[in-house]
């Protein structure tokens, strides 16, 4: 699908918290179908940028625009936006009083207002999509972390959003659980999903991006393709990040 | 009005008068419970069910019926039988006080426990396993590590069953004690001015209830300084 | 024995009284905690400062005495409004059934504001997050994530509000409520044997603290029927 405007677009977007500026003037845009993975040190304010972009955080200045509508705080209906804006979180968050089959299928029919039948046959698309169908009936805690965030991730496809918003995801998992999820996204990936990731996995970020950030103390610092960003970094503190986190 | 201040300003002293009584009740029964909070909690975690069951009963009993109900039935119905009336305790059990004493504390010795051991099972396992390897002998690591750390995080609620004594021993003035509750309920059957009365009492229970908040606080606080990051100075 | 004998009616009578207490203010101790903990939790400062002095008033009372002041003080007020209309009415209450659930409400719905604010922060943050990133509305994610997490987290606290109301029962007697208590005073008065009565009073209260415990503990495994492990 082709469209001559980016599907996000943020302008000058600057976040506080009280004194604090987390974000300093922010300048991105993302076409549709289009992969970004944002890297940089702890509170550089990745994960901030992406919670504005689906307004779980709400930026202080500059603009937001999803799919041509603006953010502000006037948004008639912000859930019409993140019903488009798909997300998974580091903590999985999946409701632990509900079965796997209920979580996927409870937004479905509350938001999209989706018939029981069809967002049962929905979720079990999903599910067997994360290759994880078996578990429809249990519940959260008896799942591995691996297959809990397999299930977050099918419970936000499960809304057919646009774009997919990931807060880094694999950071909460035991090694051996990292590559299950991280083989679904890049599957995701391959079928033309726009997705924006917070992440430190570099493999990830260099076969699947089509643009690496790096963001530290608040500010987008670099833009790359994964091969100029991983073998050619131009800034000082790029380089710096680099060192320290491929040493081991 | 200004008879309502005055009559006011009057009870008020009558009813303190009363106050020694109501911290005298609160006091003596405290402690008594405490102690005898301790001697169930030591029958409850010995693992010996002869000892743990008989507690278990005990403290089913005093949680599960009214204070008023166990306060009637050693003030009304204990002289009802001979053997009372001929034993030692007679002195203490044929006066309303004595009785309000005896119910207060088995009343809150029942409660105490059960807070004493939520304070017990918090405490961190590995501590103890810690102190084990360390060679400390059982009554040790009971005396010098479960102790202390049970106590601290049992006082919160402790605090609260404390303010809850406070409140009980006001139950007292149902059989003729003269605390403070007692005294400002004479008062109004005389003058016929519950609001003044009894909102002038609600008052200072509500004083006395700060400052042992107050109180316990600072206790709080103080036994809590090792578990507060020091400050980088 | 025998003493209890022709007071079996009473009693039976006097414990339908208690669990008619206990419905009314459970009720009302439900529904003033909530509006507690809502206001705590909300954003308005005066409402906050209210439901502040309402826990700390009630927390601070003896029970016997709100309930004395409740009565007595709606007794004057409608003995007074009353004798305008009509000078020969020498004493009008408000029944004591509702003085007494009202107060016992009131008072231990102090305590359930704590408990219903403790609980509603005890939510994870994070699955309320998730519900309102996958478009649930506030109201939605309130229903359907807040409350099903807020309820299990009380549940332990709030049985014993539970029990806290149905022991306050007998205070209400004090005030000539017709329950358990007020009953074995009569019985006392008329057949000399207060121990076996009171004691009667203490079972009839036991077996109603019994059956609270019993569906609390039928709750909590409901409740938290998903936590069980995969064996």
């Amino acid at each position: 699908m082709n469209e001559t405007k980016p599907f996000i677009q943020m302008q000058n977007v600057e976040k506080y918290y009280g004194q604090f500026q987390a974000l300093k003037a922010i300048n991105l845009e993302v076409n549709r179908g289009e992969k970004i993975v944002i890297c940089g040190p702890s509170g550089s304010g990745k994960s901030t940028l992406i919670r504005c972009i689906n307004r779980l955080e709400e930026h202080d200045g500059g603009k937001i625009i999803i799919d041509g509508t603006e953010l502000t705080d006037q948004i008639k209906d912000i859930n019409a936006v993140r019903r488009e804006v798909g997300m998974v979180f580091q903590s999985f968050n999946l409701f632990p009083h509900m079965t796997i089959l209920k979580n996927l299928m409870l937004a479905q029919g509350l938001v999209r207002k989706t018939p029981k039948a069809e967002a049962r046959k929905v979720a079990m698309q999903y599910l067997e999509r994360v290759k994880i169908p078996e578990q429809a009936d249990k519940y959260p805690v008896q799942l591995s972390g691996g297959q809990q965030q397999r299930v977050a991730i099918a419970r936000a496809l499960c809304m057919k959003p646009k774009v997919m918003l990931f807060d880094e995801p694999t950071s909460a998992l035991d090694p051996e659980m990292i590559n299950e999820v991280l083989d679904v996204m890049t599957d995701l990936a391959k079928e033309g999903m726009t997705m924006i990731c917070v992440t430190h996995e570099m493999g990830f970020a260099r076969s699947v991006a089509d643009r690496v950030i790096f963001m530290d103390q608040g500010e987008i610092v670099e833009t790359a393709t994964p091969k100029d960003f991983f073998e050619n970094p131009d800034s000082d503190r790029l380089k710096l990040f680099m060192k320290q986190i491929l040493t081991h | 009005m200004t008879e309502s201040v005055a009559l006011i300003f009057d009870s008020v002293l009558k009813m303190l008068v009363g106050l020694g009584m109501t911290l005298q009740l609160l006091i003596i029964s405290s402690g008594l419970g405490l102690i005898l909070a301790v001697i169930l909690l030591l029958m409850r975690i010995s693992g010996k069910w002869y000892l743990n069951l008989p507690a278990q009963i005990y403290i089913y009993i005093f949680r599960g019926t009214p204070i008023l109900v166990q306060i009637f039935i050693i003030y009304y119905g204990l002289p009802q039988f001979e053997f009372i009336r001929d034993s030692i305790f007679w002195p203490i059990l044929r006066e309303g006080y004595g009785c309000a004493i005896v119910a207060l504390f088995l009343n809150s010795g029942a409660y105490t426990s059960e807070i004493l051991r939520g304070g017990v099972l918090a405490v961190d396992q590995g501590l103890l396993e810690a102190a084990s390897a360390l060679g400390m002998s059982k009554p040790q690591r009971f005396l010098y590590i479960l102790t202390p750390i049970a106590t601290r995080i049992s006082l919160p609620a402790y605090s609260n069953e404390f303010i809850s004594m406070l409140k009980s021993t006001s139950l007292a003035s149902t059989i003729t004690v003269a605390d403070m509750t007692g005294i400002g309920r004479t008062i109004v059957a005389q003058t016929f001015a519950p609001y003044e009365i009894f909102l002038s009492l609600a008052i200072i229970y509500m004083i006395l209830t700060f400052f042992i908040q107050r109180s316990f606080g600072w206790i709080e606080n103080r036994l809590s300084r090792y578990t507060k990051k020091l400050g980088i100075s | 024995m025998e003493a209890i004998a022709g007071w079996w009616d009473d009693y039976f009578w006097a414990s339908i009284v208690v669990f008619k207490v206990f419905i009314a203010s459970l009720l009302f101790m439900v529904l003033f905690g909530l509006i507690g903990a809502m206001a705590k939790l909300s954003n308005n400062r005066i409402a906050q400062k209210l439901a502040s002095a309402y826990t700390i008033v009630f927390r601070g009372t003896p029970e016997i005495l709100v309930i004395l002041l409740l009565y007595f003080g709606s007794a004057i007020a409608l003995t007074s409004i009353a004798q305008v209309f009509n000078p020969d009415i020498k004493f009008l209450d408000v029944p004591p059934f509702w003085a007494g659930t009202f107060a016992i409400s009131v008072i231990v719905g102090s305590y359930a504001t704590e408990t219903f604010r403790g609980a509603f922060l005890g939510v994870d943050p994070g699955h309320v997050e998730a519900a309102r990133a996958l478009g649930l509305s506030d109201f939605q994610s309130f229903i359907h994530v807040r409350i099903p997490e807020m309820w299990r987290i009380a549940l332990p606290p709030f049985g014993n509000h539970m029990l806290s109301l149905v022991k306050d029962t007998a205070l209400i007697s004090i005030i000539g409520l017709n329950e358990t208590l007020f009953v074995a005073k009569q019985a006392t008065s008329f057949t000399g044997k207060p121990f076996v009565m009171y004691i009667l009073v203490g079972c009839i209260y036991l077996a109603f603290s019994t059956v609270i415990t019993l569906t609390v503990m039928g709750f909590e495994k409901f409740g938290n029927r998903h936590l069980k492990e995969a064996l």
